[in-house]
């Protein structure tokens, strides 16, 4: 299988109050072309921080990413229009449509006028927000702002979708609709890298798991295989086995 | 990327915000309507009428065409008044220190000199100059009084008024409308655009336009696009509010008030961008925002003349932008003075813009 994005030793370390936070501590890996990868990890694992360093948002401290064959941080521009972000902090413009949201997104990407309003509509009935596409989303719900943001996401039809915790604070029917929209997506070739706090929803979705603790990469394989490594029956209990017991925040 | 994409990235950050600005109708209400309210607040006390006010004439004319005008002026009663706007007293042979101290003991509200060549003058059709002394600690009262003399004597003839100090021989509303709209501009510019900015870093739609392909340069440009449409719409409103409303009239040249207020608005976002750079949210922005637009209102005489305050005060208006956008402003749209009379003023407000600007865009980071 090939590699879409190539990471090696990877570090990224804040300065915070003449504090060194250590967030992303030499991690490598690879994500194969058209896989599911999903990245699972407690509260300040550091899944955020390498996801704004994969997407060229933030610079990393040292290591290197290759994305599609394109530097980050050299080839930026390269980079940005063949990826697709739903961030972990959603973000709509409360006072423009769910219709402008996606209007602005598009626009941004440069996507034709036409095949945009198609995608919009297309996308909009896919998610069930067709009725909704001139409401302001300052006042639509949780799950309503996930579904938004992620047709928000993939409106320039990018190669890879990075998922920022899709499914957190959402109602099972929801979280339901979202997986499907994953499988849907791989199905046409995207390959998807989503960060989780759900073991469950690691296993039932991804190609491979790479677990986090501590800014580390602490195991990285089939959801299968990983069970069988550590000997437990699901995957929460290979969890707990790696990273620990303890509570964070 | 090209500079055409870049451009096109601009103009639709521009729509996006003029988009938003009119979904904001209480944001619209303040940012049109208050300037204006000022304006008629201030301005109209000083277009309105007095009843009876205290008058010293000081009459030294040694000829007789005085009479008429000392009259005249004595009866003159406002159209919509039962009452004569002034009461009258004569006399001659008195400097005017003394007229000075009459009016500082509270004795008139005016003094008008009227010097003794006046009849000759006015003989010989050669232009005269009368002087008009007010109480300046009262500024509605002279304002209403100079309005009225200078309307008085535009139809006696080559007859031309002396007031010393006050406005430096402005106006109340001449004196106040060019530096109302600096103010509002500047005001406004450094409000919206770091209260945007804020609000954007606050429900994270910022970094999320920053993930897209469009530069940082193109976020920035396309927020000034809008915000010299916006301030400049509102300067042109309010010219055109203070003229239809109080009678205001420009005398100097459209286009140099443009470029002084593209400079201002220029420096107004910039310094927005720096200080919902320094704030995380929207209510750290609007403190530091107070801080530093708080004591533009009132150092930097908007409403006072700069030499009626004291020393110390005129120190800090020499530092703050606004002092020279009012200098500038004024210049222009009373005097109607050129390019040269605001050089400075210019050079200065363009260094302000260079700075923050420059100390913008490099504290607006891709970083959350
Ligand atoms: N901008 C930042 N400045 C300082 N510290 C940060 C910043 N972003 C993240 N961190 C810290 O880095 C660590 C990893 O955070 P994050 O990547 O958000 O973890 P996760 O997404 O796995 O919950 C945490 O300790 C967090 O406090
Ligand atoms: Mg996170």
């Amino acid at each position: 299988m090939e590699p879409i994005i190539e990471v090696r030793n990877l570090t990224k370390i804040f300065l915070s109050r003449g504090k060194k936070i250590t967030a992303v501590d030499d991690v490598s890996f690879d994500v194969f072309n058209g896989e599911i990868f999903g990245m699972i990890g407690p509260n300040g694992a550091g899944k955020s921080t390498i996801f704004s360093m994969l997407t060229t948002l933030i610079k990393p401290t040292g290591g290197s990413i290759k994305v599609a064959g394109f530097d980050v941080g050299k080839e930026d521009d390269r980079i940005r229009p063949i990826i697709g972000i739903v961030p972990q902090k959603l973000s709509l413009y409360p006072d423009l449509t769910a219709r402008e949201n996606l209007e602005l997104m598009g626009n941004l990407y440069d996507v034709p006028k036409p095949v945009m309003e198609e995608r919009i509509d297309y996308y909009l009935k896919l998610v069930g927000l067709e009725t909704h596409a001139d409401r302001f989303t300052g006042g639509f719900s949780g799950g309503m702002k996930q579904r938004l943001s992620v047709i928000c996401a993939v409106i320039h039809d990018p190669e890879i979708i990075f998922w920022d915790e899709p499914t957190t604070g959402l109602d099972p029917q929801t979280r339901q609709a979202i997986w499907k929209l994953a499988r849907k997506f791989n199905g046409e070739g995207k390959t998807l890298i989503f960060t989780t706090h759900y073991m469950e929803e690691a296993d039932k979705l991804s190609d491979r798991v790479a677990v986090m603790n501590l800014g580390k990469l602490v195991a990285l394989d089939a959801p299968g295989i990983l069970k069988e490594k550590s000997e437990s029956a699901n995957l929460e209990d290979v969890f707990i086995r790696l990273t620990g017991e303890e509570v964070r925040d | 990327m090209t500079i055409r994409t870049e451009l096109k990235h601009s103009w639709i950050i521009m729509i996006k915000e003029f988009r938003q600005l009119f979904r904001k109708k209480a944001l619209l209400v303040p940012l049109f309507l208050f300037p204006i309210i000022m304006i008629v607040f201030f301005g109209y006390g000083m277009g309105g009428t007095v009843k009876n006010a205290p008058i010293l004439i000081v009459n030294d004319d040694t000829g007789t065409a005085s009479g008429p005008l000392v009259q005249e002026i004595g009866s003159y009663t406002p159209k919509y008044g039962g009452n004569p706007m002034f009461s009258i007293t004569y006399t001659k042979d008195m400097s005017q220190s003394e007229a000075e101290s009459k009016i500082d003991a509270g004795l008139y509200k005016a003094v008008l000199l009227i010097p003794h060549d006046y009849s000759d003058r006015v003989a010989k059709n050669e232009s005269t100059t009368l002087t008009l002394l007010t109480d300046s600690s009262d500024t509605t009262t002279s304002g209403i009084i100079i309005n009225f003399m200078k309307q008085f004597l535009a139809k006696a003839g080559p007859v031309s008024l002396n007031i010393p100090k006050i406005y430096g021989d402005l106006e109340y509303l001449d004196f106040l409308t060019p530096a109302v709209i600096a103010l509002t501009i500047f005001f406004g510019s450094v409000a919206t655009t770091g209260s945007a900015i804020a609000g954007e870093k606050q429900d994270g739609t910022i970094v999320r336009i920053l993930m897209t392909p469009v530069s940082k340069r193109s976020v920035i440009l396309g927020k000034t696009l809008y915000q010299l449409i916006l301030q400049l719409a509102r300067a042109v409103i309010l010219i055109f509010a203070a003229f239809a409303i109080m009678g205001f009239k420009m005398n100097g040249s459209w286009l140099l008030v443009a470029l002084v207020l593209v400079i201002f608005t220029l420096g107004g976002v910039g310094l927005g961008i720096v200080m919902s750079a320094i704030a995380d949210d929207m209510e750290s922005f609007f403190q530091l925002n107070m801080l530093f637009t708080l004591p533009s209102m009132f150092v930097t005489g908007v409403f006072f003349p700069l030499s009626s305050i004291p020393d110390w005060m005129r120190y800090i208006a020499y530092l703050l932008p606004l002092t020279y956008a009012n200098n500038a402003m004024r210049a222009i749209m009373i005097k109607g003075q050129g390019l040269n009379a605001i050089s400075t003023d210019l050079i200065i407000l363009s260094l302000f813009a260079l700075i923050t600007f420059t100390a913008g865009v490099r504290l607006f980071r891709r970083e959350a």
